[in-house]
């Protein structure tokens, strides 16, 4: 054992080899290098790897995180990482070959463009999930103050309702001083952890039924109002943001969710059941909630106009073929005009699908996949319920707005405007995806501290209980 | 054909291929994970030790191997079925979870005792711990070393 070694050992630090992700990150970087090569090899017109500072600063922080991984010596899940670092990468690619002035901002006086400026917040993001890989210990904090935590979420959406500014139609930017953001974003983690808290509380409450209305069995009324406030914030996220995709997103997660607590299939019945009608209401309502379902079902009645992009976007994955067009070979534009508005936000899937083909296209659901199988993994060892509703949660909220995004770009399910983990350019989306993913991690690590035993009677867990023998008392006098 | 074209071509495609590499490897992985599972398959994660049971069924004495999720209870649908009298169809749930055992009440008439006290949500036990359903007392013991 070397000094080194030693002095580390003194101090309580035991560094851990990570073998397997040692492995996965060289393959990711192999696989990475020939991109880059094979862009820039198609721009100059001869074989090169070319000026690769953002192929190699994105490469260094992956080697920097893996060290950080290794010398702190966590027993973390080895596949999940570089899982992530191949799609960061592949969205660091994408960006350096679009279009560079799609996205300009000036940042400690200096100008970045797209390219840098995507590279700027997969650092940032991966910074996040590093820190909150290693840094988390306990899940303590997220455990005991989930009605805390909801208030937060619901305080961040009034600011939102009130401060937010208009993008693209709907209302989902809110700026404070200098800081700008989309707390959206934000608020499906934080949905993601009250839930994990009350279902693993209440869990056995809504396995076993009392009540039955026709043929359905439910649960005693107090126990069913998250329910219907869940349904009552998804379209009030639709008729004030006018943010289809989050509330899309908010719902199904919250559906799965119950599913796994409880495994009754009749919530989920009634949960679709409640959506259809909400949805069939606001049809009727919004105009822009029509336009969406009938750009969806035939793009090609106002080719010019709300079908353009959606048009644009199957025009490229025809293009694109099997193998696709080549990285740098697609018609990302027509002119100075990008050719599908908002391609490197809402419509990257379309430009990667374009120049990587149908077989990239799969990789990149595959690497979705793979994100699933290691969260879901994770929950499965989970030592408690609100460990595994948790990491569930997480990996939910990431591959089912996947889905989303990518369903809607191949126009499988209507369009919806929500970023694509991980590759979208956009900060808060990646930071925020980050911190997922590094709770992921952390939660996955087997040394972490061991839940509280039995369930504790804390502040939050009194205030409760108040609330629901209230409920209760209500159920009783209007019964 | 010059050399460029197919450069360009072979780079291309090496890219594509390279990601599924990618996932050649991560299934290698998950088989060596799953491997791994099944050699420690065939061996008990723990035992339950039946101390006492006044009606005979589970008969005293006997050593019952336990998985990581097991459900005790008088229906025959329950992995350790304790027909006993004073046992409800549902009645209680024994978890192996990371590292610990936890013993949790899945709404009995009579109650799970663990150590002579009722569990109430979600209780961890060590072994050597003493669980009583109904009238029946029964102890973990570590599932022995071949």
């Amino acid at each position: 054992m070397s000094a080194a070694m030693l002095a580390l050992h003194r101090v309580g630090i035991r560094p851990r080899m990570r073998g397997r992700e040692l492995v996965l990150l060289l393959v990711v970087a192999i696989a990475l290098t020939t991109g880059w090569a094979s862009l820039q090899s198609f721009r100059s017109s001869q074989l090169e790897v070319g000026d690769a500072w953002l192929l190699a600063t994105y490469l260094g922080a992956l080697a920097a995180i893996h060290l950080g991984f290794v010398i702190t010596g966590r027993r973390m899940d080895q596949i999940l990482f570089p899982a992530s670092a191949l799609l960061g990468g592949l969205s660091v690619l994408i960006m350096h070959r679009l279009p560079q002035d799609l996205a300009v901002q000036s940042i400690a006086g200096r100008v970045l463009e797209l390219g840098p400026l995507q590279l700027l917040w997969v650092l940032l993001g991966f910074g996040v999930m590093a820190a909150t890989a290693i840094l988390v210990r306990s899940d303590g904090w997220l455990r005991r103050y989930k009605y805390t935590w909801a208030a937060l979420g619901i305080v961040l959406l009034l600011l939102v309702f009130l401060f937010g500014e208009v993008t693209g139609g709907a209302r989902l930017t809110l700026t404070i001083g200098p800081i700008s953001g989309q707390p959206s974003e934000l608020l499906k983690v934080i949905l993601v952890v009250f839930l994990a808290g009350y279902l693993a509380e209440n869990r056995w409450l809504l396995a076993t039924s009392s009540t039955s209305v026709g043929p359905f069995k439910l649960p005693p009324l107090p126990y069913l109002l998250p329910m219907l406030a869940m349904w009552g914030l998804a379209l009030a996220i639709v008729i004030v943001q006018r943010d289809l995709g989050a509330a899309l997103l908010y719902f199904l997660v919250f559906l799965s969710l119950l599913y796994v607590a409880t495994r009754r299939a009749s919530y989920v019945v009634l949960g679709l059941l409640l959506f259809v009608a909400g949805g069939a209401v606001l049809y009727q309502l919004f105009p822009h909630v029509q336009d969406r379902i009938n750009v969806w079902i035939n793009p090609f009645v106002d080719p010019q106009g709300s079908g353009y992009q959606i048009i644009r976007a199957l025009y490229a994955y025809g293009r694109g073929g099997i193998l696709g067009t080549g990285l740098g070979a697609g018609l990302p534009q027509v002119g100075a005009v990008p050719s599908i508005p908002a391609i490197h936000t809402d419509f990257i899937f379309a430009a990667l699908a374009e120049e990587m083909g149908m077989l990239g296209a799969l990789a990149i659901l595959g690497l979705y996949v793979v994100i699933a199988e290691r969260g879901f993994r994770i929950a499965a060892t989970a030592a408690d319920d609100f460990r595994a509703l948790l990491a569930t949660g997480l990996t939910l909220v990431v591959v089912v707005q996947a889905a989303i995004i990518c369903g809607g770009n191949l126009r499988v399910v209507p369009l919806t405007g929500i970023t694509l983990p991980l590759i979208s350019y956009g900060g808060s989306s990646l930071l925020v995806n980050g911190a997922v993913i590094g709770l992921l991690l952390a939660l996955s690590d087997r040394a972490v501290e061991p839940p509280p035993p039995g369930a504790r009677a804390g502040v939050a867990r009194r205030l409760g209980q108040r609330v629901r023998r209230a409920g209760g008392k209500f159920e009783e006098a209007i019964s | 054909m010059d050399v460029f074209t197919l450069g360009l071509w072979a780079l291309r495609i090496a890219f594509v291929v390279l990601i599924y590499v990618f996932f050649v490897f991560v299934a290698r992985a998950l088989w060596q994970d799953l491997r791994a599972g099944v050699a420690g398959a065939g061996r008990p994660l723990a035992r339950l030790h039946v101390i006492g049971a006044p009606e005979g069924r589970p008969s005293p004495g006997t050593s019952i191997p336990l998985d990581a999720v097991n459900s005790l209870g008088r229906d025959v649908n329950n992995s350790i079925v304790v027909d006993d009298s004073f046992v409800s169809a549902e009645h209680a749930l024994l978890t192996f979870r990371g590292r610990a055992w936890y013993v949790e009440d899945r709404g009995s008439t009579n109650g799970t005792w663990l150590n002579g006290q009722r569990v109430e949500g979600l209780l961890p036990l060590g072994y050597g711990d003493e669980i009583q359903v109904g009238q029946v007392r029964m102890r973990l013991e570590r599932a022995r070393q071949e």
